[in-house]
């Protein structure tokens, strides 16, 4: 069997995937209900049904008709999967070792990063700019708004086609000073600004 | 005379100076974001969602309302002079207005985009005014059942004027709705969908999914592109349209006008889907259709006029029923909410100055637009020599710092993230995800109205073709999906994207 379609081949897939979960883990843990009185799962698993069938007709169309123009995605199914398993094996071990799962996310998040450097340059921007979210939600606590803004800002930077280290670090010092201005005094934000060790 | 009374009580609200500051905000943040290329109305206003926490709730909408509206003036800007669409809205323009640029004639273009537009704003303005009461009035007679079909039609007509694959668009709109049910069930207070997370059971927030699929997600592919900016900056002289060119153009401005009121009203509709309407439909209509992509002065006023009158009257159905035709509104009615406000079709007996205070806000916000944006023309193209490099870390800075302050939590960041990636593949697999935005503000509200209008039918499933107003929904919903599924349609519905797109 050829796939004529990739693009609506994955689509399919990833429609057909979140449909079942979606029905099936509804229908297992919640109740039914009757159509008078519709429990939890009745809607979740009428919609999870459908979607189950709309990825079943987008899929067997991908093997039937298309141009088979090429799906360009700068990662692979088995990358995908080392990312899951690094996150899982990163929340095991840190049970382990009984640190917090913030520190986990952004361990993890880091190693993710380096790979992505190293192996795919071509998915760069793609973990980078995720990555740098990331930094910014997780170290906003312990780092205050100073220590998550330079990594979103740095992270992200390096994400893109130029670097250069005097640009960054004059884009950083301005954000900084807006931000504080801007959402800390102007509008009083909760954020800590300075990291907790120094508070 | 009722609509005067409503009317004067509404400018006695917008002329306050509080909410004509806010008037003014909204406008140049939006000329702002739809002047620069990659961030549009969606992730701006998800953006300063959290913000107007700290606003009264008229100020807030007049604010959010300015950030639309005005992301049309900026857009059309960016598309004339740079060949690049500063919002999805103004990509016909691109196809004239640069063409006008480049023969020297980007004043006459730019002062026409602006002046079609602000006659757009007005009229569309009045049309709010006019049909928003007797559809309200016919909205407070809905039940359940109507609820719940006016909610399939919409969904429908959405995936209808999405682009490509209509099955990926219905898919897109079913995940949406399921993703939007994650969180405590209302009915029976069971958490569903969150895993053990807590922070799940309240549901995912919508502004974080607007912000991941239409900010971080918009980012990311710009990133891949490789930075090809050319501004156009040859010298933006004579800015007044010869009258030659206002008599070509004043016809493709009322025309636009119309077609983008229109199309705006419909569910899934908005500025987008009324500039390329607008467009196609001036070059069915001129005398000479091959002028058009050679700088043909129509091809700037029909679509710039409709985008605008588009991105107004899809006020409608957010004001009169509390149903978002567009992703734009769905977060409007995100900010009504947080003002504790349900919206519907009681907001405008029981709110009488949020209500018209906006409305006259929308005329003033227009004035504001016309009179401020041409003079500074000039400034907004040295914005766009910034080069990307500083703009998008600067996005992300104030998309996070948004995010974080909606309760203080770094798992909403993660949630952000998590759609940021989702978004960038779906448009890689070509699934849009506007209707998918759509689903999710709809889910809950589906599902409520579904349970209600089953238990007071006693699970009779006719209830929704037995009553009339229920009824024409399902047929109008029902045809629109034959009619798109007829081949002959098909191949002809998939030219005209092609053509527009």
């Amino acid at each position: 069997m050829k796939i004529k379609n990739p693009k609506d081949f994955w689509a399919g897939l990833m429609f057909l995937a979140f449909g079942v979960f979606f029905a099936v883990y509804g229908a297992i843990h919640y109740q039914m209900g009757t159509a008078v009185r519709m429990g939890p799962a009745y809607f979740p698993t009428m919609l999870g049904g459908l979607l189950t069938v709309l990825g079943a007709v987008v899929l067997a169309q991908s093997l039937a008709t298309g141009d088979g123009e090429k799906l360009k995605l700068p990662f692979n199914i088995v990358d995908l999967a080392i990312v899951v398993a690094i996150y899982v094996a990163g929340g095991y071990a840190a049970q382990f070792a009984g640190i917090s799962s913030d520190w986990v996310i952004v361990g993890a998040t880091a190693v993710i990063c380096v790979l992505a450097i190293r192996y795919r340059p071509d998915a760069r921007a793609l973990v980078l700019i995720s990555a740098a979210c990331l930094f910014y939600g997780y170290l906003m606590k312990p780092l205050g708004l100073v220590g998550a803004t330079a990594a979103l800002v740095f992270v992200s930077a390096y994400g893109g086609h130029e670097f250069k280290w005097k640009e960054v670090i004059i884009l950083y010092v301005i954000l900084m000073f807006f931000s504080w201005a801007v959402f800390v005094k102007g509008l009083t934000l909760p954020f800590p600004i300075w990291p907790e060790a120094f508070g | 005379m009722e609509l005067f009374n409503n009317l004067i009580l509404g400018f006695g609200v917008a002329f306050t100076p509080l909410h004509l500051l806010y008037a003014l905000i909204g406008v140049m943040l939006g000329t702002l974001i739809g002047v620069l290329p990659g961030i549009g109305p969606v992730a701006t206003i998800a953006m300063l969602l959290p913000i107007t926490f700290n606003l009264s709730p008229t100020a807030a909408l007049i604010m959010l309302a300015g950030i639309y509206y005005g992301a049309q003036y900026g857009g059309s800007t960016t598309a004339i002079l740079v060949n690049i669409p500063g919002e999805s809205s103004s990509v016909v323009t691109c196809l004239d207005g640069y063409q006008m640029a480049r023969q020297g004639r980007a004043g006459p273009a730019l002062a026409i985009a602006a002046l079609g537009s602000f006659f757009a704003g007005c009229v569309a303005t009045l049309i709010i005014a006019v049909a928003a009461p007797p559809l309200a009035e016919v909205a407070l007679k809905f039940g359940p059942a109507e609820y719940f079909s006016l909610m399939v039609f919409g969904l429908v007509a959405a995936t209808v004027l999405a682009h490509g694959s209509l099955i990926k668009a219905i898919a897109m709109v079913v995940w949406g709705l399921l993703l939007g049910i994650i969180g405590t069930d209302v009915n029976s207070g069971v958490l569903r969908f969150t895993f053990g997370v807590p922070e799940l059971s309240d549901g995912i927030g919508f502004a974080i999914v607007a912000m991941g699929m239409f900010g971080t997600a918009e980012i990311i592919g710009n990133l891949d592109l490789k930075d090809e900016r050319e501004v156009f900056t040859s010298k933006v002289t004579h800015l007044y349209p010869t009258l030659d060119d206002i008599k070509q153009a004043w016809a493709p401005v009322f025309r636009g006008t119309a077609l983008g009121s229109m199309l705006g009203i419909l569910p899934g509709g908005g500025a987008l889907l009324a500039s390329f309407g607008a467009y196609t439909l001036e070059k069915k209509v001129s005398r000479h259709p091959e002028r058009f992509g050679k700088g043909a002065i129509e091809g700037v006023a029909g679509p710039e006029s409709a985008n605008n009158a588009g991105a107004q009257t899809s006020f409608i159905p957010m004001l009169t029923l509390g149903i978002p035709s567009n992703a734009v509104m769905a977060l409007m009615i995100g900010a009504l909410m947080i003002q504790g406000i349900a919206p519907g079709p009681q907001v405008m007996n029981e709110k009488p100055q949020l209500f018209w205070g906006l409305i006259a806000s929308m005329w003033i916000g227009n004035a504001m637009l016309v009179i401020l944006n041409l003079p500074l023309i000039g400034m907004w193209v040295k914005l766009l020599t910034v080069p990307y490099r500083f703009l998008y870390p600067s996005i992300l800075v104030f998309m996070s710092i948004g995010v974080f302050s909606l309760s203080n939590n770094a798992f909403d960041v993660l949630i952000m993230a998590i759609f940021g990636v989702l978004g960038y593949i779906c448009v890689k697999l070509e699934c849009e995800p506007a209707p998918m935005i759509l689903g999710f503000i709809l889910g809950p509200l589906m599902e409520e109205n579904l349970r209600r209008a089953m238990l007071l039918s006693r699970g009779d499933p006719t209830v929704f073709v037995t009553k009339p107003i229920s009824a024409g929904f399902i047929i109008a919903a029902t045809i629109l999906l034959v009619i798109v599924a007829l081949p002959a349609i098909r191949k002809k519905r998939e030219e005209v994207f092609v053509e527009e797109g």
